[in-house]
């Protein structure tokens, strides 16, 4: 015996609380502050007309990270071609509403069906092609989409936008919002029940070493063509969301610009760190509006006087946030407010990764795939 | 078929086709340098251009308090700039990335391209404006709608010109068999004394130095450019490029340029836009997929 194996573990866990009054002592404030982020941002804010439609964004958006975070977190493939999944759904769910007048709910459904068939397609692509060149296929199949497929006449209604109207009992931008947080809340319990799973397991040993994880019976073919396609479906019903969003789908505003965002908003977020991803969605969706409307508005149009700068500071913004967190930390915005959410999650507030988030983690969780 | 239809048809755009694809080789050159030597996909490889395209348009019109510079020493400024923003690209994201996987150095490659383009806007707004052409002028006209400006002649020279010169460079000159054994061998290559980091630097500045020239004779030749339209213009066709004539092939990368820019142009002028809108940029993806999913080694590359 020493006295290393005296002393507590580095991880030790605060003493469970005995009585009832410490254990409110414990909880009570974890519970206030969760409450507060919970009145402010999903009740108070998406309550004004004005800030709603960016609220839906952020959680359509988080939606695609989630989506994203299958494919790049959980098994290591590199997908810049989301755009064109995200595309395909809003241009399905809106194709099959106004032209064919499937009943509303079920244009969700024909849209993660159309998004997993693209993405069955490019996955049987992924098996046979690997790392930078997947990249590459990816980016190159989400632009082809977006000169060919959502320009072609009857989706496009002859190029004028293929219309997507709301049914009625959803037309209030808040109601909207709580509809996409309720899809954004299945996926994350989706999510959540996939990495539990099966599948989820032989996920993330993929993701390690493809060779080992064939070695110990995994079926490689299957479940990379399986993430794809949940991957695909996911961002197809975001696509749908984002179709009943903006009301009319048009061919542009598809390309690389988005495919770009995605990816940004992921990797920034945190890869593998569910509460990361839809922080980053979060903040890459409210990012121009935040822009416009504080004191940097102000500096440009008096210091600088970038034209357009509106347009481009959140590409900029968002390509600094990418290089900063690929060269610095690499765990992104998920890894950094680790103190945090451990202590909401009713450990003691500690800024030293004590526990599951050692190097080990920082390197499991990060696109260094 | 009359013989003024296949000119209509098939020669006209093969012409146009060819005068493209040497800017696809060009940029495709410099992706394949970036290969052999850090074994990377650039992705802001024809934003290097863009930058070169935009420097160059700010001076040659003396834009705001910039001076008013004549073409040729405008150019040169816009080629600088190139080889300047693709060498602090090297020092700032691809050096510290050095140990990490090379997907991860790709994403950021991404990032980079999508800083040029906001810097791009922020100086110039986001509506496209006129690039004229370096060299206007038209060189020849045919019947039946086949002609041939100067520019397109300047830009099959420059091609000729350039890889005449990167062929004499990679195999007379110390540095460029420098390049090559950093490529080959980069462990060996610190053994006998060479800076494997000023290698990288050099091979980045001589990738932007290419990107440079291209993207002033592409955004010349369209004559219409928006931050960003060089990407969507250039960037599939020049990977399509390096990857249809093998990654690491020098010789392949302009042999594919050609290729890729007469499928391209072919492929838009005969396929009816009500049947495929976008026929050319279909036309690369299934040509790009092909190639990777048939011979990966691509045409003129070695089997790793």
């Amino acid at each position: 015996m020493t006295a290393l194996d005296d002393a507590p573990p580095a991880h030790a866990q605060p003493p469970a609380p005995a009585s009832p009054g410490r254990w409110l002592l414990h909880w009570s404030p974890r519970l206030i502050v969760l409450l507060v982020i919970v009145y402010v941002f999903l009740i108070r804010m998406p309550a004004d007309q004005l800030y709603a439609p960016i609220a839906q964004d952020a959680a359509i958006y988080a939606i695609v990270g989630l989506s994203l975070n299958i494919l790049l977190g959980y098994t290591g493939q590199l997908s810049l071609g989301h755009n064109g999944f995200y595309g395909i759904g809003a241009f399905a769910a809106a194709y099959a509403l106004t032209v064919h007048q499937v009943p509303f709910g079920l244009t969700f459904l024909v849209a993660a069906v159309s998004g997993a068939l693209f993405a069955l397609v490019m996955g049987a692509v992924a098996l046979r092609i690997t790392g930078l060149y997947l990249a590459l296929i990816t980016l190159v199949f989400g632009l082809t989409l977006e000169d060919s497929l959502f320009q072609i006449a009857f989706l496009t209604n002859e190029g004028a936008g293929q219309p997507a109207n709301r049914p009625s009992w959803l037309f209030d931008e808040t109601t909207y919002f709580y509809f996409c947080l309720a899809f954004l809340v299945a996926a994350l319990i989706l999510d959540w029940l996939l990495l539990r799973s099966k599948i989820g397991r032989a996920l993330l040993a993929l993701k390690e070493n493809e060779r080992v994880a064939e070695a110990f019976g995994i079926n490689v073919t299957m479940y990379k063509l399986l993430a794809f396609v949940i991957s695909g479906a996911l961002c197809g019903v975001a696509g749908a969301l984002f179709a009943y969003r903006v009301g009319l789908v048009v061919g542009s505003g598809f390309g690389f610009n988005l495919a770009l965002t995605f990816v940004l908003m992921t990797v920034v977020g945190g890869l593998g760190s569910r509460i990361g991803v839809v922080l980053g969605a979060v903040l890459f969706a409210s990012l121009s509006y935040v822009l416009e409307e504080t004191f940097l508005h102000g500096v440009n149009s008096f210091v600088f006087r970038f034209q357009d700068a509106e347009q481009y500071i959140v590409g900029f913004l968002g390509a600094l946030g990418l290089i900063l967190t690929l060269v610095q930390y690499p765990g992104g915005i998920g890894q950094q407010i680790k103190p945090i959410t451990r202590w909401l999650g009713g450990k003691r507030f500690s800024l030293h990764d004590d526990e599951d988030s050692g190097p080990a983690a920082v390197e499991g969780s990060s696109v260094r795939a | 078929m009359t013989s003024e239809l296949v000119a209509l048809e098939i020669v006209a755009p093969a012409i146009s086709g060819l005068i493209q694809g040497s800017v696809y080789g060009l940029l495709g050159l410099g992706i394949v340098l970036l290969y052999k030597s850090s074994k990377i996909f650039n992705f802001a490889q024809a934003e290097f251009g863009g930058v070169a395209a935009f420097t160059w348009v700010f001076f040659d019109t003396g834009k705001g308090f910039l001076p008013d510079l004549p073409t040729p020493l405008a150019v040169l400024v816009g080629v600088i700039a190139a080889v300047l923003v693709a060498l602090l690209t090297e020092r700032i994201v691809v050096r510290p990335l050095f140990n990490a996987p090379k997907i991860t150095v790709v994403v950021a490659t991404a990032g980079v391209l999508l800083l040029l383009i906001a810097l791009e806007g922020f100086t110039y707004g986001s509506t496209a404006g006129i690039f004229p052409a370096v060299f206007p002028g038209v060189a020849y006209t045919g019947g039946a709608g086949i002609r041939v400006t100067d520019q397109g002649v300047a830009i099959m020279v420059t091609l000729a010109v350039l890889s005449i010169a990167a062929a004499l460079f990679f195999s007379r000159t110390r540095i460029g068999t420098a390049i090559i054994a950093v490529s080959q061998e980069p462990t060996a290559t610190r053994l006998v004394g060479i800076s494997v980091e000023r290698i990288s630097s050099l091979t980045w500045a001589l990738a932007g130095f290419l990107a440079g020239v291209a993207g002033i004779l592409l955004a010349g030749t369209v004559g219409l450019a928006a931050p960003g339209s060089l990407t969507g213009l250039a960037l599939v066709p020049a990977f399509t490029a390096a990857v249809f004539g093998g990654i690491t092939s020098l010789p392949g990368a302009l042999v594919g340029g050609l290729v890729i820019g007469v499928i391209e142009a072919e492929a838009q002028t005969n396929i009816p836009k009500e049947a495929l809108p976008g026929a050319g940029k279909v036309a690369l993806f299934l040509a790009l997929l092909i190639v990777l999913l048939i011979k990966p080694a691509g045409l003129l590359g070695k089997e790793t």
